[in-house]
């Protein structure tokens, strides 16, 4: 095996180029971008469908909590309370009542937190903050939480990460073809092997 | 949504030469096979049969929909750790459901088994509390089926380079992926660590290969189906080469739920719901189940008879007995650079030298390990942070942003031994959308793969050092409450006491009922199933051919 050693790295870098682009068919992979890749769903201004206005304002509060705007662009920007509505009135209605429980144990957390606080959109900033840290390591803060990063990072199709904000803070991007060297660690490689 | 082409079609009374349950890994092989050796055949599916077109890369609706697997709310199941424990409803399983089965959204990882695979208990002795028993075959037996598998499915690889791998008869028939910035990290530091990473085999094709493009890179293999084509699952090669026969009808959206007998106690058909929920029976000379290592045990323990009082085909009490998933495990680690793993297939390197794990150390186990990744920005988003890191807010907005293309992990993929009482029966009460018994799944892992699994990640996270990783932390070894590896449920064997189904994957009880997928698994192997299922597929084909042209079935 020892002379072996080392070759695979070596031989990956000679082979790399030309070698992998030659089997690729333009026709399937601008058909498979056609359909993989569907426009984006423009929720603006959309009426609520599942949220009443309290829930909307609550949970757009806690989707600020996980994503907020600072810096970068945050929950409110990628449209995520809207996505959620949608995917609990399209995609998921099965989930619509343990979201809903989860926003009463929100509201029952912001309470408990802050005696006397109508609602967990009404908090002060660092009182939102001292319910988020009452509320994390529960169940419900989980389903809340899977919903607000599925609205921030999702596919654009389904009415969330609008403008793709979320794949752009992170460097995602859907594309459907790439050519190596995919990171720095491979391109450093196949500089050393040139 | 269906991609139902021109095909031959049977009628119910026709009796087929063959009725293949389950058109998966192996059924669609199967089908493929018989239907080329001049058999007519029919495949039933309970899934959809889609294609590439109908494929995307929306992480949500691929899950939330069920697409690609089976759909819990559908198909309910229960989950207990032992018999003692009441089952509580919860998913336990995920399986592939279509046509093409799991082999549709799977990594694509394309291991075969070692000889030590098939002949462990006469080399290592027995366990107690185990049914760790050889196989009835040997990886000679399989040898041409391994090579038939990799050049009739389309894998790439480098072949003889691992000084563990088995002898083969021939190469891979593409050369490896591009490696990824996971797989030259992993191949330098295990190096320096005096280990042997080799260029993974995968299922994908790295070139064009029989009329199929290669793989662009696009990134979602683990949980998606391929846009492309390029993973080479039976949809793009079996299904298609099965239909053109002219003899294979593949029959999506059926849930078969009995195998009739005849007065004289062999099979004549299937009973099975169609896509609208009417019942029809299919009648065919012989059945072969390959339903997967849950369903299948299900069918048989669904088809209760006065002959067969304890479920079809189990005289020997073992249907569903000894379910294996696999032991998985996870480490983690950043880098300073982008590494932007997102890109092309998951896996690039791996290793098999710690195939077996030294006995001295007290335990049984073994495995491979593999350098990938298999986030997407959703399921990085929830599963990708390590524990210690913040969890919302701008810090945690900072984290994904920086680490999302800075993060690789090494998995380990090893035994899982075969446990009488982890198995698949039929929960007492609780029933699925068609009205039929829910599966209940019990399982507890041996402590042996625990411990393989704590020791899988300790050498891991030595690997990740070597690396140079700027974190490292590993996803905590626990006992397994969700299986993906649906192995060892109806085993094979020689003895009708000791096992389900003999050498040729007949059952022991009923001379024209074969089963063949995970189910037939003896032992566990090391956490690459797909390739050995597909293997066994391919021999069974043979196996029953012959039997069936000597007029023996």
């Amino acid at each position: 095996m020892d002379n072996s050693r080392r070759t695979f790295l070596n031989q990956a870098a000679a082979s790399l180029g030309l070698l992998y682009l030659s089997g690729l068919t333009p026709g399937i992979l601008a058909q498979a971008h056609e359909h993989a890749k569907t426009a984006p769903r423009n929720l603006d201004g959309q009426p609520f469908r599942f949220f009443t206005p309290q829930q909307g304002a609550d949970y757009g509060a806690f989707a600020s909590q996980i994503f907020p705007t600072d810096e970068t662009p945050g929950a409110k920007e990628a449209n995520v309370v809207h996505f959620v509505d949608f995917a609990l009135s399209e995609i998921e209605p099965q989930n619509k009542q343990d979201f809903a429980k989860a926003l009463v144990a929100l509201h029952e957390q912001a309470k408990k937190t802050n005696p006397g606080a109508k609602s967990f959109a009404a908090l002060t900033p660092a009182e939102r903050i001292e319910t988020m840290k009452a509320f994390e390591k529960s169940g419900d803060f989980g389903m809340l939480k899977f919903y607000t990063a599925t609205g921030f990072f999702g596919d654009p199709s389904d009415g969330g990460n609008k403008d793709e904000i979320g794949w752009n803070l992170i460097g995602f991007e859907d594309h459907f073809y790439y050519a190596p060297p995919f990171g720095w660690y491979d391109a450093q490689l196949l500089k050393e092997k040139a | 949504m269906s991609a139902e082409p021109q095909q031959r079609r049977y009628k119910l009374i026709d009796e087929v030469d063959f009725l293949i349950i389950g058109c998966g890994a192996s059924g669609s092989v199967l089908a493929r096979e018989l239907s080329r050796n001049g058999f007519s055949v029919v495949a039933l599916e309970q899934g959809p049969w889609l294609d590439r077109k109908q494929f995307t890369h929306d992480e949500y609706r691929v899950q939330a929909q069920s697409l690609l697997t089976n759909n819990t709310q559908k198909q309910p199941m229960t989950f207990r750790k032992t018999p003692a424990d009441k089952p509580v409803k919860q998913p336990a399983l995920l399986y592939g459901r279509m046509v093409g089965g799991g082999t549709v959204h799977f990594t694509a990882n394309y291991w075969r088994f070692h000889e030590i695979d098939f002949i462990e208990a006469s080399k290592k002795g027995s366990i107690p509390g185990t049914g760790f028993a050889d196989w009835p075959i040997t990886y000679a037996d399989l040898e041409p089926y391994y090579t038939k598998a990799e050049w009739d499915l389309g894998v790439s690889g480098m072949a003889g380079v691992s000084p563990f791998d088995p002898p083969r008869s021939k190469p891979y028939p593409l050369p490896p992926m591009p490696v990824k910035s996971s797989g030259v990290l992993f191949e330098q530091a295990a190096r320096k660590l005096g280990y042997h990473p080799f260029p993974a085999p995968v299922a994908v094709i790295s070139q064009a290969y029989q009329g199929r493009m290669a793989c662009a890179h696009c990134g979602f293999c683990q949980g998606f189906g391929c846009e492309m084509g390029a993973k080479s699952s039976p949809l793009p090669s079996m299904v298609p080469q099965a239909v053109a026969t002219g003899r294979c009808e593949i029959r999506p959206h059926s849930y078969v739920r009995k195998i009739e007998l005849d007065a004289k106690g062999r099979a004549i058909g299937a009973v099975y719901f169609d896509q609208h929920g009417k019942e029809n029976l299919q009648r065919a000379k012989a059945v072969i189940v390959s339903s997967n290592g849950a369903e299948t045990p299900r069918l048989l323990l669904m088809s209760k008879s006065n002959r067969f009082p304890e479920g079809l085909a189990n005289s020997s009490g073992l249907v569903g007995k000894y379910l294996m998933f696999n032991t998985d495990t996870i480490v983690q680690g950043t880098f300073e650079h982008p590494l932007n793993e997102y890109k092309s297939i998951e896996v690039t390197r791996i290793m098999h030298d710690f195939y077996e794990i030294d006995p001295k150390l007290g335990f049984y186990g073994g495995g491979g390990f593999s350098a990938r990744f298999l986030w997407t920005p959703i399921s990085f988003a929830m599963g990708g942070v390590p524990p210690t890191a913040p969890q919302w807010g701008s810090d945690y907005k900072k984290y994904l942003a920086k680490n999302f293309n800075r993060t690789m992990m090494i998995m380990g993929h090893g035994t899982s031994l075969p446990v009488a009482d982890n198995s698949i029966t039929l929960d007492a009460t609780l029933k699925d959308a068609w009205g039929l018994p829910a599966l209940c799944v019990t399982y507890k892992d041996h402590p042996d793969d625990l411990k393989t699994g704590r020791f899988f990640n300790a050498r891991a996270l030595e690997i990740l050092e070597a690396a140079g990783a700027q974190e490292r932390w590993e996803f905590p070894v626990e006992e397994t409450t969700m299986g993906y590896h649906l192995l060892g449920t109806c085993r094979m064997g020689n003895d009708p006491k000791s096992s389900v189904i003999d050498a040729d994957h007949r059952t022991h009880d009923v001379a024209n009922l074969f089963l063949c997928d995970g189910s037939s698994f003896v032992t566990s192997g090391r956490g690459q199933p797909t390739e050995t299922i597909q293997t066994l597929a391919f021999r069974a084909s043979d196996r029953i051919t012959a039997l069936a042209k000597k007029g023996a079935i």
